[in-house]
């Protein structure tokens, strides 16, 4: 009976666990982020609001001082007697409204309009406006005259236009600026949400009796106080121009039009709201499959790849560190070598090696007569038994003569997908052999003494003082080491190139030019659909993958976070 | 007789330690001693190439075919000096920029109180999962709106905005095993902002920033994709490398790559091996130790 037991407890225990990971994985990495996320916000904007009426009503004398920076930015300020906070915040309103009139044409507008006639169409801010107007003009519609339309009597040209509103829209420039001058607005609106606040509260202190500083004394308490935020700002200022802003461009792509059949300043690209994720979604059903073929085999890689390097390092480094091995450090500097290799190179050069017509592979096989065996084994031929059909899908190779297409044929899709998480681990473990290597020296050898005297055998001793330990202090690269795997670029573009490709035949006709090879993960293809496809580029469906990409990450990595409680801790 | 046993199986663990390391030298040693075989080789065409490296035929005509090879009849470089030069540049300008901005930041985050703190390590971890070059096209036109393009400084500038979130987590995981008494003590004793940053905070850091250094420095060397797209006109190494690897174009010389491959990777193999003892910072770089 007892042995019954066993056996039924451990796999329902097991299933137990994998379901709690599941629904905790649910819990603490979606619905629970999702759920602080909008409190947040919801909460923010209510407390804004009621904010405002409880200011009024109690210092009605201060909340007009605020009122005044409202109507004019840094008015308020003035007004306080801080000339040094109200005559920079005003140098920005003019330097903003001077830009806009100097980039602007609005000096021609007046005697132009008069004389324009009523039934036509004029765009104003498209002809007048200055950067600002006109940059938000262009984010919202994307542009309106493209070549061959008429436009003031004559026709729109795409280049050398006479006059700047001769010259026909390029939704996509429009589209760039228009998230640059937005994200300059957002700062100008920012500092404009600041002058009213500042001028509130000062004047609260102010009337409670507080002095004005001189300036030199506001200086020196800025440099004090807020020291920490101003060393940030050049990172921040870097980090906004060249990793937020692109971020937010290409998130908006998703919600267009904009694929190679758009030329620019010929077509007009448009706002296409959620299409593109409704055709991912199942309106069209070749995207769908093919986008959770690509997933799969993405998660497969992920994890199979950090499984398998994380296995091998711990291995190698518990057979360097035991006790017969002599000259541990030269046998550790030989293994790190392939990972101190940079990892393009050795890429590039592994491609060489499985090369169909040149490769190292083919050539060494070819020379020993061995190019027929290898198919043989591979294909399982040596089997004695009737082998599983089981066996026809997974493996490999039904090309028949000559030279072995590792990465060609597209019925050796599952042998490429081998032999990249093979190349995987060979240039991955010694990363964890150091990593775990060191690890194990950090245990304390009173551990295994203890173990010693209670008789523990070497295999005890492993199980339940040596894993455990190094589980637990590791467990935090195994989480980047799949969010890295996922994302894991290189090694599918420089080492396969997403080859074998898929018959052209199984291909639907919605996705082709920029369907996903065999070995492609999902951020290859991204890449090859948005810049390597030629003709077919597709940059709105390569955008809404990429978003898709992220969340999932986001995800995980929330979930990965929330379990660590020194990330929630505060540190000061 | 039992210590017989004992003896005949350590002998057997250690016969069977042994066959699997040499196994595994065997297998992480082919690749690159392909390479390095085809480097050295006088033979033109790859498939030619031995595996093992034959000594008594070794020749540079690879490299001085690296060394001289113009793809442009004017140019006043060879091609992979050109290129060599440009990444040094590009490597060395990140380097400076990277390791002042992201330590700033990175202190910024553990020894002052911010508003926000939580909210911005979030967005910055956030930021950072999203596919990086989906927004090259972006990073493409706002480079060509300004006239960037080719330009290696403004390259060197997008390997700082990125390079920031990551480090900022490396600094901060360091920096919070680092006890503040000093700085408050410091501070008590009306010490500057300025004066604890450069007398306490920089040489307490200083083995975190060297890291993050080397790991700027080498970063240009081997990336490919986001030069290959600001940088049509002005190569660096990586390109330079796949060109010579990538079939499709005119100059297909495998050989020349394997040359141009290996010249390259000996500095940075050196470096690697001289920083393996930096890995257990890839427990800190995830973030946080649980």
């Amino acid at each position: 009976m007892d042995t019954v037991i066993r056996f039924v407890k451990k796999p329902l225990k097991l299933l137990l666990r994998l379901l709690w990971f599941v629904f905790d994985f649910l819990a603490n990495g979606v619905i629970r982020p999702i759920h602080k996320l909008f409190f947040a916000v919801f909460k923010g904007v209510g407390d804004f609001f009621a904010s405002i009426p409880r200011a009024r009503r109690e210092n009605p004398s201060s909340f007009k001082r605020g009122l005044s920076s409202l109507f004019l930015p840094g008015l308020g300020q003035l007004k306080n007697g801080q000339w040094y906070k109200g005559v920079p915040i005003l140098a920005i309103l003019v330097l903003f409204l001077l830009i806009e009139f100097i980039s602007g044409n609005y000096i021609y507008a007046p005697g132009e309009i008069a004389n324009y006639p009523a039934e036509e169409n004029l765009y104003f801010f498209r002809d007048y406006g200055g950067i600002f107007t006109r940059g938000i003009w262009g984010f919202f519609t994307l542009g309106a005259l493209v070549a061959g339309d008429v436009y003031r009597g004559e026709p729109i040209v795409t280049e050398d236009a006479r006059l700047d509103w001769m010259m026909a829209d390029n939704s996509r420039t429009l589209m760039g600026e228009g998230v640059i001058v937005l994200v300059f607005m957002a700062f100008f609106l920012a500092i404009w949400a600041f002058s009213v606040r500042d001028a509130y509260i000062t004047h609260i202190k102010l009337r409670a009796g507080m002095e004005i500083e001189r300036f030199k004394k506001w200086i020196r308490n800025v440099w004090d106080d807020y020291f920490a935020y101003i060393i940030i700002i050049p990172g921040a200022a870097l980090l906004v121009l060249f990793t937020l802003m692109p971020f937010l461009f290409s998130f908006m792509v998703g919600f267009t039009n904009y694929d190679a059949a758009i030329s620019l300043r010929a077509n007009l690209i448009e706002w296409h709201g959620l299409t593109t994720f409704r055709e991912v979604f199942g309106a069209e059903p070749g995207f769908r499959d093919f986008f959770i073929t690509t997933l799969g085999w993405t998660t497969f890689y992920a994890i199979v790849s950090s499984i398998t390097v994380y296995v091998m390092g711990f291995i190698q480094a518990m057979v360097i560190e035991s006790r017969p091995i002599v000259g541990k450090r030269v046998w550790r500097l030989i293994l790190i070598l392939p990972w101190a290799v940079p990892g393009m190179v050795a890429l590039l050069v592994f491609s060489n090696i499985f090369d169909a017509s040149d490769g190292l592979l083919n050539q060494i096989l070819s020379r020993h007569d061995l190019l027929d065996t290898t198919r043989t084994i591979l294909r399982f031929e040596f089997f004695p038994f009737d082998r599983f059909a089981f066996f026809d899908d997974i493996w490999l190779v039904r090309d028949r003569v000559g030279d072995i297409e590792w990465f060609t044929h597209h019925e050796n899709a599952n042998l490429a997908r081998l032999i990249i998480i093979l190349v995987n681990l060979w240039m991955g473990y010694p990363y964890f052999m150091l990593l775990i290597t060191g690890v194990l020296g950090t245990i304390p050898s009173e551990l295994y003494e203890a173990a010693d005297i209670d008789g523990g055998s070497a295999n005890q001793k492993f199980r339940f003082i040596t894993f455990p330990w190094v589980l637990r202090a590791t467990a935090p690269v195994i989480i980047t080491t799949f969010t890295f795997n996922f994302n894991n670029f290189g090694v599918i573009y420089f080492f396969t190139g997403g080859g074998p490709a898929y018959p052209r035949a199984e291909v639907p006709q919605a996705l082709i030019g920029i369907e996903p090879g065999k070995t492609d993960i999902l951020i290859s293809w991204i890449y090859t659909m948005a810049f390597e496809s030629g003709d077919h580029d597709t940059y709105n469906l390569a955008a809404v993958y990429s978003i898709m990409v992220f969340v999932l990450i986001a995800f995980v990595s929330i979930y990965y976070l929330s379990r660590l409680r020194s990330f929630w801790e505060e540190d000061d | 007789m039992l210590m017989f046993w004992v003896r005949l199986k350590r002998a057997l663990f250690a016969l069977f330690a042994y066959t699997w390391l040499i196994m595994t030298v065997i297998i992480a040693l082919v690749p690159i001693s392909y390479m390095v075989s085809a480097a050295f080789s006088p033979v033109r065409r790859l498939r030619d190439v031995p595996v093992i490296p034959r000594i008594t035929e070794w020749s540079l005509v690879n490299f001085r075919e690296v060394f001289t090879y113009r793809s442009t009849g004017g140019q006043l470089l060879p091609d992979y000096v050109q290129s060599f030069l440009v990444t040094g540049l590009v490597a060395t300008v990140t380097t400076i920029l990277v390791v002042i901005f992201s330590s700033l930041v990175g202190f910024a985050f553990t020894r002052y109180r911010i508003k926000g703190k939580k909210p911005a390590l979030l967005f910055m971890l956030g930021l950072q999962m999203f596919p990086g070059f989906m927004g090259m096209i972006a990073i493409f036109l706002i480079f060509r709106v300004f006239g960037w393009l080719n330009n290696p400084f403004m390259l060197a500038l997008i390997y700082v905005g990125g390079a920031i979130p990551f480090n900022t987590f490396i600094v901060r995981g360091f920096m919070r095993n680092v006890p503040k008494s000093l700085d408050e003590a410091a501070a008590i004793d009306g010490a500057t902002n300025l004066q604890i940053m450069r007398k306490i905070i920089v040489p307490l850091a200083k083995p975190i920033m060297g890291f993050i250094a080397i790991n700027a420095f080498m970063g240009p060397w081997m990336d490919y994709i986001l030069p290959s797209i600001v940088m049509p006109r002005n190569e660096t190494v990586a390109m330079w490398l796949f060109r010579m690897n990538d079939p499709a174009t005119t100059p297909h010389e495998p050989m020349l790559f394997m040359a141009g491959a290996m010249f390259i990777s000996v500095p940075i193999i050196i470096v690697q091996i001289k920083m393996q003892k930096y890995v257990t910072y890839g427990l800190v770089s995830g973030g946080e130790k649980g």
